[in-house]
């Protein structure tokens, strides 16, 4: 039982626990979505959705989790209480049945062994009576005879027998006899007090012979209650002795005696009696004794036994298997009990009582339960078997049995307790269950913990993949998202940039308008310099957007990465002149000349990186450095210092393997760049280094107040970068500033060279003086030269300069002559020795213009100070952009020719060594050719003057005639080209040729240089138009006119020693300079060709070299019209724009700082047109193929008022029809014309046909589009040589059509609507050199 | 006197049709390319707008009548008329186009017909603007040719 206490509370335990955990959970939920609103009130709008969404997913993920919980554990509860029920009830049923049927058969056998007894002692008695009847018999029979015969003897012999009987059974209560006449003799045992009583009655009458009298009236009747007196003896019980003495009772007082009466039937009797003596009930049974003759009845024998037996039976038995027993009659009367009860009433004597009115409770409530549950109507046998009969407050078995005795028909029941059968049993079973129902119970909640931890652990995995789902799911819009927005940016490329063309255009009509007032002047001034800063951050980000949306397609052409670099560090270099900052290009030699790729955007990468380097970087240097990786990406040592040696290691490697290097090369045709830009600004944070990658991320943001920018720049150049397979990442710098480290993956032409001059500057033993201002690139400047194996001394001022010069013409002085300095007796040094040998002039003195001090006049002292030098050494100079004229001059007159702008870097360094060395060689040359000439100093002189006339005249005809452009080029690059590549004595002639000329020239070089000067001093704009026309007017006229008669000369000169293609020139040459004639009353080109002529100047013979030459000779000379290649083009535009860049600059020094805003063509285009000009497109006729009427309309219009002569077609077939007709005549006129003898007659040939100098060609027309109309015409003009210009007109505003324009061969692009002045930069920067 | 009322009428009404965007800037385009050598340039180019517009509209109209569509006429049709409009400038016409194109590359019929109807609505909404202008513009005409008379 104690266990039964325990299992219950140890059940409660983790019943309990659930139940609380069950509680905290439900708190749990409840609390999160009670405190989650406090949190949205808290974070905001944007977080709020996020956390509904969450929440809600949360919630129904927790719900579902808690749903699923609770079935799991319903299911288990339910398996586990099936488990036990069944258990239970298998255990419990077939174990009641085999016990019910055990009891039953005990119930069966304990109440069938009394009623055997009853039925013992009834067949015993009725044995007893039967002997006794026939022992009766028998002796009356044998007394009969005589029947005179002492009735006593035949008494004592009845005696005798009768104890003979009587004392064989012990159980007998009584035998009885009496005799018919009224004798009566009996026998009676007391069990109580165990003594044997002998009762007789002696007659009254026969007094005296009681035996007598007792045979006398034996078969008589008589009254025998009449008188009779009884008496008992008491005897021993063993052997019958008499023992006491007899006395004398009251009849019929101790045993009830069978008398006659009882049966008269003679059948024996039975029936139960009551004694007065004892408790119990008697069982007598009475038979008659007939007489053996007569059959009379003579005596009646009686025999009662005590039922007493059959309850002590019932006792023993009771006591034994306890419950209770009883016997009633077929009425009810209760025969004999198990238990001490009285049997008898002794109310109205004794008498038996009905079970029902017993006084043991259990055996009435017994009674009565039968009573009531079957009343009357038993069943027939009066079998009963009743279970769990609650009797008072226990459960009984209750069977009765019937036994049906002829005349005395009993019925025993049995009360047995179910405790005493089942009880075990039941308490078995209810332990069972418990520990059953506990151990279940046990397992549920075990099961339960498992469940919980179980499902937590799988609730925590569904909560985290339900929110890498929801994760996922909000990548994949914010992608989404982002994407859309990419693609929204790049499709609204045109509609973004539409209005903007177009506010900037009205800007410029508004600027062309001379009524406006100096304010509104400077405030419509402002507006397009803020629009175009507009257009340019569109232009970001459209670019941006591009490269995100992965429409941006980069283009694979070969061209000169280090010229495109070069003229990048040029064009910022302009600019960082006025910061303070030097621009540093260092590219290593090994770097490939030629390179596959998109030109423009690498370009663009390093137009973003250094213009970010130049908006941080108040003073220092800007690096910008670039090396070849080869196949290994080795790693890059981070220190600056360290870096300078390895590269210097590296170089050296790449120089002494190249031939390897080459090999790898072709191998595989992609090559990978490693460039770094450096600079000393202020640096970024390193924990920055990756964040100002993204969009519109700076370092720091105050730096927008400062330096503004949107932070956009490195965003797209880390996108290009990218896109052409190199990553970009900013590198740990010693030193202030930041250092970006990028690589680009370009493609190889397939016959790559590498840079190969480096040797041949060794056998020249240089030595090179650096003076120079900026002292890192003098550093790498020096040490690139002493690697090429040339002395190199630096200084980096004035005095230093001066010191080192002393220093080293001390000593040289002491070497050669001492003689004051004459310049052919030099000459004549090295004449006499060897070739190569620099003759003495193995020095070469690089000087900084800003050395010299500029504002104060002592540089005129310096120079003259530097002049003692010029003959033992070579100078070159180092313009800046501001470098005034004065000093230009004044050098010019000096003799120094060799300037050179800034920046220096290695291309223009060679350039330089390549000149000196040339010079020196010529001199050389010239020397041993001309020993005998007499005129040795005339002709220094006049070579001198020469190269200053044709640098002048390069630039002066670059933009007014193409032809002249080229003539004169041939002259700049005259001296070189004949000394070093060809016979001496085939380019003699020509030499004194331009000697004349240049001679010729001198004034007009004057003459030139006076708007110069104005130019330059002047605002452009309030610059008099009349005094500019008239004096350039002069200038080139007479220009002109020397040049056409110089070029006579020159043809005929040349005939012998140039190719009979170049005879081809004349005519076209005449052509052009008639139209240049016709052009000079346009002051704008004027204006614009004489500025910029000042800048040419230096630029071009460092730009061309040789080889270029050579080319642009071979190709003009080929080609019949005065067109141009297309890298002329490209670099004459650039010249152009820089040109008129530094023009605007100088004009204007408020704008200093827009300076980048003319990198973008039409920008500097627009900025030129602030000259005044009505009539830009004056004389040129342009064919518009167009179907749209109105577009038709318009675009004329347009045209027609900016002076150009338009032929409209509604068609692309009728663009190539009139294409075909122009190129006929072109034709014809061709070979008319290369008759040569006859000018004027190539002449009335171009007037009479119309000959069109561009089409504008819309894409999208009806029966030939543009595209194809295009191709068409690059077709037919294949054979010819010819190449008009066709600028593309169409709707589209992506690049993709950008690129299929100019794939089918259009040379530019416009966007509808048309914005006009866009229109006319286009078609001027196509069609100038034609004109 | 009554020419310059005429010529302050004929700006306002021009200046309401910016304003309610029925015209772009390319219009202003236009109008700054009319001077003395091409007087009545911008009715001209106004006129043939709506010659051609009228043209193409009729053209979509009977397209879009018959059971099967052809999506690459009208399409060919619509850019057509988007371009006359965007270089005449006016601006809801083209955005009407824009959006009838973006029905056309979906084959959308239903959408093509609603796009259909609201340029026609927006091209007579337009042209009815341009007749009052051009009729303006011909009485001032007529009226500086009287005083120069």
């Amino acid at each position: 039982m104690a266990g039964a206490h325990q299992t219950p509370s140890a059940m409660m335990k983790p019943l309990a626990k659930l139940f609380k955990k069950l509680q905290t959970f439900i708190k749990c939920t409840e609390n999160r979505t009670s405190i989650l609103p406090q949190k949205k009130i808290i974070h905001g709008q944007p977080e709020e959705e996020e956390f509904n969404y969450q929440t809600t997913r949360c919630l129904s993920s927790y719900y579902s989790i808690f749903v699923a919980r609770l079935a799991i554990m319903v299911m288990l509860a339910i398996l586990i209480g099936m488990l036990t029920m069944l258990t239970w009830h298998f255990t419990k049923v077939y174990t009641m049945n085999s016990i019910n049927s055990l009891a039953y058969g005990l119930r069966y056998e304990l109440l069938q062994r009394p009623i055997l007894r009853v039925w013992n002692i009834l067949n015993s008695t009725v044995e007893i009576t039967m002997a006794q009847v026939k022992l009766s018999e028998y002796v009356i029979s044998h007394y009969e005879k005589p029947l005179s015969q002492e009735p006593a003897e035949l008494h004592q012999m009845m005696r005798d027998v009768t104890w003979a009987l009587f004392s064989s059974r012990t159980a007998l209560d009584a035998i009885t006899i009496s005799y018919r006449n009224g004798f009566v003799q009996a026998f009676h045992r007391d069990h109580r007090s165990n003594t044997t009583f002998y009762i007789y009655c002696e007659l009254v009458n026969s007094s005296v012979n009681q035996g007598k009298a007792h045979h006398g009236h034996i078969h008589k009747p008589r009254d025998r209650p009449a008188s009779a007196i009884w008496y008992r003896e008491r005897l021993d019980p063993v052997t019958g002795e008499k023992k006491g003495d007899r006395r004398q009772i009251p009849p019929d007082d101790l045993i009830k005696i069978a008398g006659l009466a009882e049966v008269q039937d003679g059948a024996a009797s039975w029936r139960v009696a009551v004694s007065k003596f004892t408790d119990s009930p008697l069982l007598s049974a009475a038979l008659p004794v007939r007489h053996p003759s007569g059959g009379s009845i003579v005596a009646a024998v009686g025999v009662t036994t005590a039922l007493k037996s059959v309850g002590q039976l019932m006792k023993e038995l009771v006591d034994f298997h306890s419950g209770y027993m009883y016997l009633t009659s077929l009425e009810g009367y209760v025969l004999a009990t198990s238990t001490d009860a009285p049997l008898l009433r002794n109310t109205t004597g004794r008498k038996l009582m009905m079970a029902t009115d017993f006084e043991d409770h259990i055996i009435r409530s017994g009674a009565e339960w039968l009573q009531r549950a079957y009343g009357n109507k038993f069943p027939i046998n009066h079998e009963v078997h009743a279970e769990n009969v609650l009797l008072g407050n226990q459960r009984y078995y209750i069977d009765s049995f019937f036994l049906n005795l002829t005349r005395l028909p009993l019925v025993g029941v049995i009360i047995i307790p179910r405790k005493y059968i089942l009880g075990k049993v039941d308490q078995i079973g209810f332990t069972t269950l418990v520990i059953l129902i506990s151990a279940s119970i046990c397992f549920l909640a075990i099961g339960c913990v498992c469940i919980l931890i179980l499902t937590s652990g799988v609730s925590k995995a569904m909560k985290l993949r339900a929110e890498l789902i929801s994760q996922l799911d909000a990548r994949r819009r914010a992608e989404a998202s982002s994407n859309y927005k990419s693609q929204f940016l790049a499709n609204m490329s045109h509609e973004l940039r539409t209005p903007m063309a177009a506010v900037i255009g009205l800007l410029d009509i508004l600027i062309y308008d001379d009524c406006l007032t100096n304010e509104q002047f400077a405030t419509v001034t402002q507006i397009r310099k803020c629009s175009t800063a507009l257009l340019r951050l569109l232009n970001n980000i459209l670019d941006l957007s591009k490269v995100e949306s992965g429409k941006l397609v980069l283009e694979e052409a070969e061209f000169d990465l280090g010229r495109e670099l070069e003229g990048l560090v040029d064009m910022f270099s302009v600019q960082c002149i006025n910061h303070n900052v030097e621009t540093i290009l260092d590219l290593s030699d090994d770097m490939p000349k030629v390179v596959r790729g998109d030109s423009a955007r690498i370009v663009q990468i390093f137009t973003n990186l250094i213009s970010n380097s130049i908006k941080f970087t108040s003073e220092g240097h800007i690096i910008l450095r670039g090396w070849c990786d080869g196949s290994n990406h080795s790693s890059r040592p981070e220190c600056s210092e360290a870096q300078k040696m390895s590269q210097c290691a590296l170089r050296n490697r790449s120089k002494q393997h190249e031939s390897i290097v080459k090999k790898e090369y072709q191998k595989n045709d992609k090559i990978t760049l490693w460039f770094e830009v450096e600079d000393t600004g202020c640096g970024i944070d390193p924990s920055k280094w990756e964040s100002v990658f993204e969009s519109f991320e700076q370092a720091d943001p105050s730096t927008t107040r400062m330096h503004g920018g949107t932070g956009l720049g490195l965003c797209i150049v880390r996108n290009l970068v990218n896109k052409m397979g190199g990553e970009i990442n900013v590198v740990k710098k010693d030193g202030q500033g930041t250092l970006m480290q990028l690589s680009l993956l370009l493609g190889m032409p397939e016959d790559c060279t590498v840079n190969s001059f480096q040797t041949e500057f060794g056998k020249y033993s240089l030595k090179v003086l650096l003076a120079l201002h900026g002292k890192q690139s003098r550093s790498i400047m020096s040490q690139w030269l002493r690697e090429k194996g040339f002395f190199t001394w630096e200084a980096s001022e004035w005095n230093g300069l001066t010191q080192i010069l002393q220093q080293v013409f001390q000593e040289n002085m002491q070497w050669s002559t001492s003689e004051p300095i004459n310049l052919s007796r030099i000459r004549v040094v090295p004449r006499e020795n060897s070739i190569h040998k620099m003759g003495g002039l193995d020095i070469l003195i690089v000087v900084d213009i800003s050395l010299l001090d500029q504002s104060t006049n002592i540089w005129k002292q310096q120079l003259i100070f530097l002049d003692q030098y010029r003959g033992k050494a070579k100078f070159a100079w180092m313009l800046s952009h501001d470098t005034s004229n004065a000093i230009k001059v004044e050098l010019r007159r000096k003799g120094h020719f060799l300037m050179i702008n800034k920046p220096l870097y290695k291309t223009k360094m060679t350039n330089i060594l390549h000149a000196i060395v040339n010079e020196g060689n010529f001199e050389n040359e010239k020397g041993s050719n001309q020993l005998n000439s007499s005129m040795d100093e005339d002709l220094h002189e006049s070579h001198d003057l020469d190269s200053i006339h044709f640098d002048a005249i390069s630039s002066d005809v670059s933009d007014i005639s193409d032809m002249d452009n080229r003539d004169s080029k041939i002259n700049t690059f005259y001296s070189e080209e004949e000394i070093t590549e060809r016979n001496p004595e085939s380019h003699q002639p020509s030499y004194s040729n331009s000697q004349k000329i240049s001679t010729q020239r001198v004034p007009l070089d004057k003459i030139i240089k006076k708007p110069n000067i104005l130019l330059e001093t002047e605002n452009l704009i309030n610059m008099s138009k009349d005094f500019t026309e008239t004096d350039k007017h002069g200038g080139i006229i007479m220009d002109y006119s020397c040049r056409y008669g110089y070029n006579k000369d020159n043809k005929k000169n040349m005939i012998s020693s140039i190719t009979d293609n170049l005879q081809d020139i004349k005519p076209q040459a005449v052509v052009g300079n008639e139209d240049a004639f016709l052009k000079l009353n346009q002051p704008h080109d004027g204006g614009e060709s004489v500025i910029e002529q000042e800048y040419q100047w230096n630029v071009k013979p460092t730009l061309y070299n040789k080889g270029d030459i050579k080319q642009k000779m071979i190709a003009k000379t080929s080609m019949a019209s005065p067109g141009n290649t297309h890298a002329e083009g490209m670099e004459k535009q650039l010249s152009t724009e820089r040109s008129v860049e530094l023009a605007y600059r100088g004009s204007r020094l408020l704008e200093n700082q827009d300076m980048h805003y003319s990198v973008h063509k039409n920008d500097c285009v627009a900025l030129s047109s602030l000259v005044p000009d009505q009539n830009p497109l004056g004389g040129l006729c342009i064919l518009l193929a167009e179907d749209n009427p109105i577009l038709q309309r318009v675009a004329t219009t347009m045209l027609e008022k900016k002076g150009a002569k338009v032929i409209a077609v509604g068609d692309g077939m009728q663009a190539v029809d009139a294409i075909k007709c122009m190129l006929c005549a072109e034709e014809n006129k061709r070979q008319n014309s290369t008759h040569q003898d006859d000018v004027a007659e190539g002449l009335s040939e171009l007037q009479k046909y119309t000959s069109f100098d561009l089409v504008l060609m819309d894409c999208q027309m009806p029966k030939l589009d543009g595209y194809e109309a295009t191709k068409t015409i690059r077709n037919i003009e294949a054979g010819t040589g010819l190449h008009i210009p066709i600028v593309a007109v169409t709707a589209h505003a992506m690049s993709s059509d950008e690129a299929k324009c100019l794939e089918v061969g259009m040379d530019a692009y416009l966007t509808k609507p048309i914005d006009s002045k866009l229109m006319v930069s286009t078609i001027l920067s196509l069609t100038k050199r034609d004109v | 006197m009554a020419a310059t009322a005429l010529k302050e009428q004929l700006n306002g009404l021009v200046n309401s049709m910016f304003a309610e965007g029925l015209l772009d800037e390319q219009f202003q385009q236009l109008q700054m390319l009319q001077d003395g050598s091409n007087p009545g340039f911008v009715a001209e180019v106004v006129t043939l707008f709506c010659e051609d517009s009228e043209r193409i509209l009729t053209e979509l109209t009977k397209l879009m009548d018959q059971a099967l569509v052809d999506y690459s006429k009208v399409d060919a049709y619509v850019h057509q008329l988007k371009g006359s409009s965007s270089s005449v400038g006016a601006q809801n016409v083209k955005l009407a186009c824009i959006q009838f194109r973006q029905f056309c590359e979906e084959n959308n019929k239903e959408g093509c017909v609603r796009a259909l109807n609201v340029v026609k609505h927006e091209y007579y909404r337009l042209r009815s603007k341009f007749e009052t202008m051009l009729q303006l513009e011909s009485r001032i005409q007529a009226y500086e040719n009287k005083q120069q008379n």
